[in-house]
């Protein structure tokens, strides 16, 4: 009913373009509650209503919804006349895209990839729905938080969430894993303070702890099963 | 056309003025034509630095809202012929200035000077936006202690978003004892951090407190183990190779940076 996908400057929502609006209200109000904080809020969120009408108090009860969350409201995108009118009186930025299909994917998003090639540093937040493989470090301060699984070539010396819409099953893996904190769906860890090997690791849920442990000894539990 | 160069660094205190007092003198005695431009509105400070509060009698803002032309607010150094100083106005805050009007600000001198130097307030409000609006080059300082370097790597960020082109890096007030301690950050493990080309490496000196209280920029001290590490940033900024100077207990750094990549390089 609903798609969350990262976007250049923040995160883009797809609603289903049928769907009864409460239902929709409704499925928003979960994933935001399953993002836990930190994946929606101080996001940046484009709507997309594809061909739907919205009136006036439906788009209220969502701008409340997502300022309740954490969000700011970015834009809305929608090829309907009448809905472009509201959001502009809403004090939105409106764009008209039409969808290359009606219906929302869902499932397989959170298998889509970004690869970054850069540092993340102090202060800037890189927010993805599916893996993040970056090239470079996360210096403290710098934020990753994704759906799926996060991996670092390089140090990861701030926070990830990898998970981030609760999917428990995600990785963080980093050549050297020493960030400030970690999470994984819900759960949260940090590092303790004797310091931090240089080896690479895997950090990942076991019942209802994150468990780092060095890569060699992940793959050889892997090659097991 | 002048070199616009902004020296600014996130965390306060850490050595801006100091920095763009000390490059300054050293650029114009190689003869450089050198204006400082203090953007550090509301807390003026390098005219204190330089021994020329005393000379003030317009400032940046009056330059900007017309009351007066630039060249009747640039205070010749008393020194150096060749080098000019901008005031920033003590009385007004931020907000008199934006940065359109530094831009057009640089326009204007950048036909006199070989060099620009601007002093940024510390922070990352409209102050630092407007200090590095008109900057072609962007020197960051940090110290090495964890909250600067913290700072340092968030302007980094700031810098790099604005595509100025990389910002090189200045570590002040090293101590090489305590690093060797262990009780200090090294520069090894700063450069690691930012990921930046270091430009210079400046020790804790005492001649920069006298230097300061005099008026007049320590690298006019032979003595001064910091005026002369400013003096080699200057030299590097003209473009000359200059060793890094040994400060015997960390040697890492150089290596990484200057010698091992351009050594593996040539290998292949
Ligand atoms: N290498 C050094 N050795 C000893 N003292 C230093 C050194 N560099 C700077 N200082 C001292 O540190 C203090 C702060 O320096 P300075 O005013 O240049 O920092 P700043 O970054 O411009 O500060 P602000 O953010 O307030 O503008 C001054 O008292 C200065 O004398
Ligand atoms: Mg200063």
């Amino acid at each position: 009913m609903i798609t969350i996908k990262g976007a250049k400057d923040g995160l883009q929502v797809q609603i289903d373009q049928t769907a009864d609006w409460d239902a929709i209200l409704s499925a928003l109000r979960t994933q935001f509650e399953h993002g836990g904080s930190s994946f929606f809020a101080g996001a940046r969120l484009t709507l997309d209503i594809g061909n739907r009408r919205v009136d006036e108090q439906q788009l209220a009860d969502v701008l409340q919804l997502m300022e309740h969350y954490g969000m700011r409201p970015g834009s809305l995108l929608t090829t309907e006349g009448d809905s472009r009118a509201v959001a502009r009186a809403a004090g939105l930025v409106t764009r008209a895209a039409s969808r290359q299909n009606n219906n929302t994917r869902n499932e397989h998003d959170a298998e889509d990839g970004m690869l970054l090639v850069r540092t993340v540093r102090s202060g800037q937040v890189i927010r993805y729905h599916g893996n993040v493989t970056l090239i470079g470090d996360v210096n403290p301060g710098a934020e990753v938080i994704a759906g799926g699984s996060v991996v670092v070539w390089g140090r990861l010396r701030g926070m990830v969430h990898a998970g981030a819409l609760g999917r428990a099953e995600a990785l963080i893996c980093a050549l050297e894993l020493r960030p400030t904190q970690l999470r994984i769906a819900s759960l949260i860890a940090r590092t303790p303070d004797d310091g931090a090997s240089s080896v690479p690791e895997v950090a990942r849920v076991q019942g209802d702890h994150i468990i780092v442990e060095v890569w060699e000894a992940y793959r050889r539990t892997r090659a097991d099963t | 056309m002048a070199r616009v160069i902004t020296v600014t660094s996130g965390k306060g205190g850490v050595g801006k003025t100091t920095t763009t007092a000390n490059l300054g003198t050293a650029l114009a005695r190689y003869g450089a034509r050198v204006a400082l431009i203090d953007a550090d509105i509301g807390l003026r400070n390098l005219d204190v630095v330089m021994g020329l509060e005393n000379r003030i009698v317009y400032d940046l803002v009056d330059v900007i809202e017309g009351r007066a032309r630039v060249r009747q607010a640039l205070i010749k150094d008393k020194r150096l012929p060749e080098m000019y100083l901008m005031p920033a106005a003590q009385t007004r805050d931020k907000d008199a200035v934006n940065a359109e009007d530094m831009i057009a600000l640089a326009n204007e001198m950048h036909t006199d000077f070989d060099y620009i130097l601007i002093d940024s307030p510390a922070g990352i409000e409209s102050g630092f936006r407007n200090a590095i609006a008109c900057a072609n080059e962007v020197l960051i300082v940090t110290t090495p202690e964890v909250p600067s370097v913290r700072d340092a790597d968030r302007v980094v960020g700031l810098v790099e978003a604005s595509e100025k082109g990389p910002p090189r890096l200045i570590i002040n007030r090293i101590k090489p004892r305590l690093v060797s301690r262990g009780e200090m950050l090294s520069v090894d493990e700063v450069v690691e951090i930012l990921a930046i080309e270091p430009i210079g490496v400046v020790p804790e000196d005492e001649v920069i407190l006298s230097s300061t209280n005099r008026g007049e920029a320590a690298v006019f001290n032979a003595q001064s183990i910091a005026g002369r590490a400013f003096d080699d940033i200057a030299r590097r900024l003209r473009g000359e190779e200059v060793p890094f100077m040994d400060m015997s207990e960390q040697p890492g750094v150089l290596e990484r940076w200057f010698g091992g990549l351009f050594r593996r390089r040539a290998k292949a």
